[in-house]
Order: C-alpha cells, then structure tokens, then sequence
C-alpha cells in the first residue's frame, strides 16, 4: 500500500463517527485535564487507559493520540489565564502569554495559542505522514544489537536533557530498570526480586507506575497548594480578535518553529518542553524588538505555542515508526499501544496499516477539532478552572485507582499504586525528574532483552557492538551525551522557570 | 559528613545499591543460558551505586526553589498522611464493602476534608459520579468493578 492509499484509508477510520466522535473525546478529554495546574499529559494518558480495555484498538488509540497532543494544548490556556502551567512543555507559552492576559487580552493570546497550536501541529502531522514510513524501511533490518543502542541512546537523551540535575536524572533512570527486574525473566524463566509474592511474579504493571509517579504524585503537590485561590480568579478575557499587523507578526516564527519544533520532537529525549524553550530563545534573537520579550510579544507566544504542538507530532516519528518512545509521555503511549495489542514498529506500517494510517489521519482531524473547540469555547472553558480543588483531588484519586484496579482486579496492585505514589512525591521533593524512571521502566524489558540476544549471538562478546556500525555510532554518540554535560556543567534551559512551580 | 541533603540521598541509595546487589548475586543460575538472568541486574546495582557515589560527591549547591520544595509544613505532612490514610482504608474496603459506597463515601469524606463546605454539591458529585463510573465500567466497558454488599 502506497502512502496516499495508506492515508486516504486512515480518513476512513478516522472519519467513521466513531473515530470522529473519539478523537473529539479524546482531544476533549485532553484538553480538560491538561488544563488543571499540575496534571500533565502523563497523568492525562494513564487515567484514560482503563476507558480504552473494551474498545477497538485503532479507535481507542486515535483517542489516545487526541488525549496527548490535547493535554498539551490545554496546558497552554492555563499558562496564559493562570501562569500555571500544566504541563511543562507550555512554561515557556507562560512568558509572554501570561503578561498579555494581566493587559486584559487574555482572548487574544488564547487566540494566538490556538492558531500557533493548530499550525505546529497539522505542519507536523505532515512531516509524520512523510517522514514515519522512510525511518520503518530503514528500520526493518535492525536487529537487536541496533535496537539496543537506539534504546540506549534514548535513555541516556532524556536523563541528560531532563531539568535539574543530570546525576539524578540518571539515578531516576537507573532505579526505573531496576524496577522492571522484578518478575518472571522472560528467558530463563528465573523469578526475580519477588520474595516469593506470587502478585510480583508477573512484574509490576507500568499503570502502576505511571499513576503512582504522576497521578498521585501530582495530586500530593495539589493537596499543598489546595488554598491557592488563583484558579476562581473571574477575569475578563477580552476580545478574540486578531488584527492583520498581528498575523503578519506571528508568520515568521510560526513557519520557523512548526519545522524547528519537529525536528526537535523527533530527537530522543527532547520534544515539547525542550522545543518551546529553544524556540523562544531563537524567536527572541532574530527579533527586531527582543526588548518586548516577556512582556506580552505576539512573537514569544506564537513561538514556543508552535514548537511545543509539532514536538507533539515529531514525538510520534519514534514511536510508530521504531517502536521506541523518546519522551515520558510516549512512553505511557507506548504502554497504552501494549495494552491494546498494538506492537508499534518497523512493521507496524505493514501489518496494522489501519491504525498507523488511521492515528495520523485523526491528528489532521484532531487539529481542528482543538481549533475549533478552542476559540469559540475559550470562555466557558476557562470555567473549568474554577472547579474546587478539594473534590478534584478527590476525583483524580479515584481515578487513579480504578485504573489500576480494572487491569488487574487485585488490591495488591493498590497498595504498590500508592507506594509509587509515595516513592513519586518524594522523587518530586528532593528534584529527582520522573520522566527519565518512566521512559526505563518501558525501556528496560526491551533493552535487557535486546542486550542478552546481541549477546547470545555474539557467544557473551561485548566485541559484537564494534562490527555493528550503526549501533556502534549510536552508543558513541550516547556516551557523548552523558560525558560532556557532566564535565562542563551545564547551562541550564530553564533559568527562568525560578518560580519553584512544580512543573 | 553528611552536610548536604544531596549526600544524605546518596548514601540511601547507595544501601539499596548494595541490598540489590547482594539479591543479584544469589539468584539461581541456570546452565545452559549464555547470558543468565543476573547478568542485568548485577549491571543495574553497580550502576546505581556509581552514580550514589558521583551524586555524593557532586560539589552543586542546592538552589532556593529546590529548598523550597522539600520544606512541608508539620501542618501539610499530617494531612497528606490523613489521605493516604484514607486511600488505605478505601483499598481495604473496597472488594468487601463493594465500590459504590466507598467511592461515594471516599469522595464525600476527603473533599470535606480538604475543606470543600458545599455539602449538596459534594454529595451530589460524590454519589453520582460513582455510579456513572459504575454503569460505565460495569455495562459499557464490561469490566465489573465488585459490587460487595449491595446485590446488582
């Protein structure tokens, strides 16, 4: 199947009422639950899964698709209204969206968001569409040695590129595989680590890990800042109307950063956070007037609004096309893919061309939807703010543990939920980033497996990696990237995130 | 000695490095694997401790930010153990009492808690969204969540 059949049957699913009707939900769902202070498109993807057990696969993962790149979109709204934003890939939307909106034109930097999202976005559901299926044809004749490097070079990405302290990062990442090891190894068939706890022989779900490292961790921090009255703040939002002078103005970065954004989304261990902040920074060198920065510019909105929705899309290139998450977030995705039974990869293109072509198809549709959901609803939306905390806490909890509770009907996966949860807010108190746990404990399964085959063949010699040259590059490059951070002292990309907000 | 938090974590780790280590080492061989099953995990545990060591001797000041967000009040530790309390309590319940009383009460009971004072409000929230939830794991999606003592 060439890629325009591929396509055109994708926007068959896609535009079934069912796919319309849950990519709606979806990136309703999304957009809601980005928008609360502290819930992330992690916690957003986690809490959904459960919803998707029954569903048809394709249709429950192009809501999926929806629910991420909503999140992220939500989480802009309320960077502007609140200068809290949801999700870090939206902190950098907060420095000149958030003086816009104590100038009174809230609307207008909602409006600015919305379109500089839509664009970001459908520019790289473009590049997904073009660039996915040439990475799977390369993709195809990797064998272990190179996944285990590809693997490798993820990980050590996102613990280098993480915020804060890249030792901690990779102690997060390190603890994370570690996790993964205890179970039934699925070589020798030893039980590992389980105490002899028949619960633990199957290992622990990654549900568990994700709703305890974000869910209920994110929840703890809102139950300290549950008197922050911020969110029933009843703030005019002003006109949403954008003037000729301010299109013209929000051109230039929007095309610079919808291509910029994707590239960076497509880099293990970078996308939306990553990729809003360099946006902003190169927006504000090219500027004419980089002085307006930070005080409301049209530019330092649109920019990193922009690059944070094409990483979105970028994001996706590893994911479907590898089967390799890069980020956090995609690796919930992956473990949303699993649930399903859903194998994203190489051939992912070939055997389930319904759901690779129909999750690409929706995102066009998904786009729009976000548009149109956002520009005429901001007002009411923003509403949504207003929710009381104490009974959204309550909610999430519940959430949280339904979730858990559904894939395994067992209260001792409960109890590990909440241990998580506890391990989560620590982590979180003492700046150890959760991501780089995440994205190893989906990695680690595969790595160890990948790492013993090389092995295997090779007869136990390390030596196999030198005759493999792409593995071999990629280890190198890897390497590189956890040496030289740690001997220059790095710069750290989020100096102005000093607010001590959890992200 | 122990002057930093940094160093305090470190030395946490590097005792959970070591535990793991030691469990590493006593896991039952099997003769005919090139690569055993410990082979990883005797990797991971030396890793860790590496990086203990690396992280104890990391010379990075704490920042403010960072500072202030490992200080909780006395106040705010107490309360968020009450929840925990709370979730505990629901786990334990939730297979004999069955799921939409807890639920309910759960809801009802930790938002007023956390000081949420509209009562009809939060009784109409809590006991309706139990039983949306119920109806739609239970008939929508098939996956029965446990009734316990009510007969449904």
């Amino acid at each position: 199947m060439d890629a325009f059949q591929g396509l055109m049957s994708g926007f068959q699913v896609a535009f079934s009422i069912e796919g319309i009707l849950f990519v709606f939900i979806g990136v309703f769902v999304g957009t809601f639950i980005g928008m609360m202070p502290g819930l992330g498109p992690i916690s957003a993807i986690a809490i959904m899964i459960p919803i998707t057990y029954s569903m048809d696969p394709t249709v429950a993962l192009v809501m999926m698709a929806g629910v991420y790149y909503g999140a992220i979109f939500g989480g802009s709204s309320s960077s502007i209204l609140l200068n809290a934003p949801g999700v870090a890939g939206t902190v950098a939307t907060a420095f000149d969206g958030y003086p816009m909106a104590q100038q009174g034109k809230a609307g207008k930097a909602l409006a600015i968001a919305a379109i500089a999202s839509f664009t970001g976005g459908t520019v790289s559901v473009i590049l997904l569409m073009l660039f996915t299926p040439i990475l799977s044809a390369v993709a195809v004749s990797f064998g272990p040695a190179e996944y285990f490097a590809l693997m490798f070079m993820g990980l050590t990405a996102i613990s280098s590129l993480s915020d804060g302290s890249t030792i901690k990062a990779f102690i997060s990442a390190t603890l994370g595989f570690i996790v993964v090891t205890i179970g039934i190894d699925s070589q020798t068939g030893t039980s590992r680590f389980t105490f002899g706890n028949p619960n633990l022989l199957e290992g622990i779900d990654f549900l568990v890990i994700a709703l305890g490292l974000f869910a209920l961790a994110e929840v703890s921090t809102l139950v300290l800042n549950r008197k922050d009255n911020s969110m029933s703040d009843n703030k005019e939002i002003g006109s949403l109307r954008l003037s000729k002078q301010d299109v013209k103005e929000m051109s230039g970065p929007m095309t610079r950063q919808s291509f910029l954004g994707f590239l960076i989304g497509v880099l293990p261990g970078a996308g939306a956070t990553i990729a809003s902040f360099i946006a902003y920074i190169t927006e504000k060198k090219l500027a004419k007037n980089p002085e307006e920065f930070g005080k409301g510019s049209i530019k330092g909105l649109a920019a990193p609004e922009t690059a944070n929705n094409a990483a979105t899309g970028g994001a996706f290139v590893p994911l479907l096309s590898l089967g390799i998450p890069g980020s956090g977030t995609t690796a919930v995705l992956l473990g949303a893919f699993l649930v399903l039974g859903v194998q994203p990869g190489p051939l992912l293109i070939q055997d389930r061309p319904e759901v690779f072509w129909g999750i690409i198809a929706s995102m066009y549709i998904g786009n729009i939807f976000l548009l149109i959901l956002n520009l005429p609803l901001i007002p009411y939306i923003a509403r949504v703010l207003r929710i009381p905390r104490p009974l959204l806490i309550s909610l999430v909890i519940i959430f949280s543990l339904i979730g858990v509770y559904a894939i395994s009907f067992n209260t001792f996966d409960l109890y590990m939920l909440v241990a998580f949860g506890i391990i989560g807010f620590l982590m979180r108190m003492f700046s150890f980033p959760a991501a780089p746990f995440i994205l190893a404990f989906i990695l680690g399964g595969m790595m160890e497996q990948a790492f013993r085959q090389t092995l295997t063949i090779s007869n136990g010699s390390l030596a196999i990696f030198l005759d493999k040259p792409i593995a071999l590059t990629l280890i190198i490059v890897s390497l590189l990237t956890i040496l030289v951070p740690m001997f220059t002292g790095r710069k750290k990309l989020s100096a102005k995130n000093d607010t001590g907000k959890p992200l | 000695m122990l002057r930093r938090i940094n160093q305090k974590i470190s030395v946490f780790l590097a005792i959970l490095a070591g535990f793991y280590l030691v469990l590493s080492y006593n896991l039952p061989k099997y003769p005919n694997a090139i690569i055993d099953a410990d082979v990883v995990p005797k990797g991971l545990g030396f890793l860790l401790l590496f990086f203990a060591v690396l992280l104890y001797l990391d010379k990075k000041e704490e920042t403010e930010a960072e500072k202030v967000k490992r200080t909780i009040s006395k106040e705010n530790v107490l309360l968020l153990l009450a929840v925990l309390v709370f979730i505990l309590i629901y786990i334990f319940l939730l297979e004999i009492i069955g799921f939409l009383i807890m639920t309910a009460l759960f809801i009802f009971g930790c938002s007023l808690f956390l000081g949420y004072r509209k009562h009809v409000t939060n009784a109409i929230v809590s006991v309706a969204f139990s039983l949306v939830i119920y109806g739609l794991f239970n008939y929508l999606l098939k996956i029965n969540l446990p009734a316990g003592i009510i007969p449904l």
